[in-house]
């Protein structure tokens, strides 16, 4: 499957050159970056391990590895198989999705702002989209399912944010203020939604404004799911792209990218996502900034890691959901109260360092 | 492999005569402030054209009208008689190449890795390397000394070896028509000629080449056309010892010089360059 004779006579062999067998002539390739195909096994294999133990780990049932497998595959006790296809699968499930979902609109933004501030929590999307969410909930206002009113709220936080920014585009510092300012504006609307509910309703909404994988609205996973595969796929699509637009406007535009389109998809894709995955979990925001810095971190130099950041997110979600379930068991600590202490500091070393700043 | 490494050719698709780039009634404005109005321009094909100028004069606003990256607000560009804005971006990608002003490159990009970029236009995603784009490359960093250099990071070489490299991705793109925005800026005056010198044997292969460049020494000598604009017009073009006079260099930067003829070269040469006096003291003539 590799031709090295193909390659540039003083380029190092650390790509795969995949002939695809279409007898096209000169026959069609696509080049697979050894080191992105072996960071995204690594995440896979990992994400897979995470997941194991996460079924394997709860308060309501303490089942042996082969209990546990028995009751995935439907042949253990009634009990069992409750507890494992009912209770944690799903939860696994909404994590992985909603991780994967989180990262890859972190990827996206940051990859086309050229910042890695500029992930959709911190330009206001995951507030937005909580708010809306948020509002469904206690039933204020008019009432879609949840992820359709979370999609809206990402959809107006971006709108706005936008709005704010003006013609300077998402590149300059502007986009990300415009973006602090909207998700400040949201967040106080969430709060005192809130506070005008009853007791009771406003029990039932609070989860999504710490984020948590534990109150799951009807049919939210499966929306996000159906999403993120399309999302995935246009991610990978649009990768060639991402990677030249790195460089700047000028030399992409002048290399044929259709830049302001790109940036446009890439955005969309991110609003999308985000809403749909806060209706799942809440504003899990920080999963956007550490799924794709822990992609780029195994990943080769200078690729945009669109599969990797989606592995990563999904394993920093698993993993953060599993720990918040153990380190204080029997008391659960909500995932985003674990991923906000595990990005703080990745948060700040982006602050205080000019050059991880920019340019991710 | 049945497929013979082929050398680099440009696409067959493409006239293979250097294109005939021209403007018709240009109009290019930032925002509501208008840079260059109703231009019209010829850029002799397969030859060096520079186009010089004082600051803020309008030069770099017309580079960004030629490769698209402004759009006009009246006016077409057109290559080869074809409105640049009527073509697909990948298409006109493989025709006219732009390098901007000092551009940067990400932390630890390899020079291989940037040249191949310039390979972009020609590839899709499912023909994402084949022997035309190796072929294409290789002879890009040969051509411009940097096959030794290919793997390392492009932000731990010299000046001039940076900039050969960008030069190397434009050429790797294998456009009839190569845009520089001010090529030589901040290079010693060795790293200069060596870019002049490249961009030289470019035009006599056959490029097109448009270049905005500040030092009007240099235009007369390694151009074979010159544009000389201020405030958005061109105020005088053509070939550089028959253009370049004492009143234009007054016009455009609004010194005094003695012009000679370089005994060597044949270019004009501005020599006890001084300021205007009449400027100093504030008066016109």
């Amino acid at each position: 499957m590799t031709s090295p004779v193909d390659a540039p006579n003083a380029v190092r062999q650390d790509k795969y050159y995949l002939a695809l067998p279409l007898g096209q002539r000169p026959p069609l390739r696509v080049i697979v970056d050894k080191r992105n195909l072996l960071a995204n096994l690594l995440l896979l294999g990992l994400l897979i391990l995470l997941a194991g133990v996460s079924l394997n780990t709860g308060s309501a049932a303490s089942l042996s590895l082969p209990a546990t497998l028995r009751a995935l595959f439907g042949a253990g006790s009634p009990l069992d198989t409750f507890v494992i296809q009912e209770l944690r699968l799903p939860r696994i499930v909404a994590g992985v999705v909603t991780g994967g979902a989180f990262a890859l609109a972190g990827c996206l933004m940051q990859t086309v702002a050229r910042n890695r501030l500029a992930t959709p929590g911190i330009v206001g999307l995951d507030n937005g989209a909580t708010a809306f969410a948020v509002a469904s909930v206690v039933g204020a206002g008019i009432s879609l399912a949840p992820p359709a009113m979370a999609l809206t709220g990402a959809a107006v936080a971006a709108a706005l944010t936008f709005g704010l920014t003006g013609r300077i585009g998402v590149r300059g510092y502007r986009f990300l203020v415009a973006g602090i300012g909207v998700g400040a504006v949201f967040g106080a609307l969430t709060q005192l939604m809130l506070t005008r509910v009853s007791i009771d309703a406003a029990n039932a909404a609070y989860p999504w404004t710490v984020g948590s994988l534990n109150a799951r609205p009807d049919h939210a996973v499966l929306s996000l799911s159906l999403a993120l595969l399309p999302a995935l796929l246009a991610g990978i699509w649009l990768t060639r792209s991402l990677t030249v637009l790195r460089l700047s406007d000028a030399v992409a535009i002048s290399l044929g990218i259709a830049a302001g389109r790109c940036r446009m998809v890439a955005l969309s894709v991110a609003v999308i996502l985000t809403g749909l995955a806060v209706a799942v979990a809440g504003p899990v925001g920080m999963v956007a900034l550490i799924g794709p810095e822990f992609a780029r971190q195994l990943s080769a130099k200078n690729t945009v890691p669109v599969v990797g950041a989606t592995l990563a997110g999904a394993v920093v979600m698993v993993a953060a959901d599993l720990l918040g379930r153990v380190i204080l068991a029997p008391i659960e600590v909500p995932v985003g109260i674990v991923t906000a202490l595990i990005g703080s500091p990745l948060l700040l070393w982006i602050l205080l360092n000019p050059n991880a700043r920019t340019a991710p | 492999m049945t497929h013979d490494a082929p050398a680099c050719e440009r696409d067959a698709t493409q006239p293979d005569i250097a294109p005939d780039m021209t403007t018709q009634g240009l109009s290019l404005a930032y925002g509501s402030v208008a840079v260059i109005e109703d231009l019209d321009l010829q850029l002799p094909a397969g030859q060096v054209t520079a186009i010089v100028g004082p600051n803020g004069c309008g030069k770099s606003t017309l580079l960004a009208g030629l490769s698209r990256l402004l759009k006009p607000r009246g006016g077409t560009v057109l290559l080869n008689g074809t409105d640049i804005r009527h073509q697909p971006t990948r298409q006109l990608a493989k025709r006219l190449a732009l390098l901007p002003q000092q551009p940067h490159a990400p932390e630890a990009l390899t020079v291989a890795e940037l040249v191949r970029f310039g390979r972009h236009p020609h590839q899709s995603w499912l023909r994402q390397w084949s022997a035309d784009d190796k072929a294409c490359v290789d002879e890009a960093l040969e051509l411009t000394g940097l096959t030794t250099l290919a793997e390392r990071p492009v932000d731990a070489l010299s000046g001039g070896q940076r900039q050969r490299t960008w030069i190397a991705m434009a050429i790797a793109q294998q456009t009839a028509t190569l845009l520089l925005d001010e090529p030589t800026s901040a290079l010693d005056l060795g790293h200069q000629v060596e870019v002049y010198e490249l961009i030289q044997s470019l035009a006599a292969s056959g490029k097109t080449i448009v270049m905005v460049i500040h030092d009007l020494v240099s235009a007369c000598r390694y151009a074979d056309h010159l544009i000389a604009m201020y405030q958005g017009h061109v105020i005088a073009e053509g070939l550089p010892s028959q253009t370049v006079t004492p009143e234009l260099v007054k016009r455009l930067y609004g010194v005094d010089c003695t012009l000679m003829t370089d005994p060597a070269t044949g270019a004009p040469l501005l020599t006890n360059v001084r300021r205007t006096r009449d400027v100093l003291d504030g008066s016109a003539t």
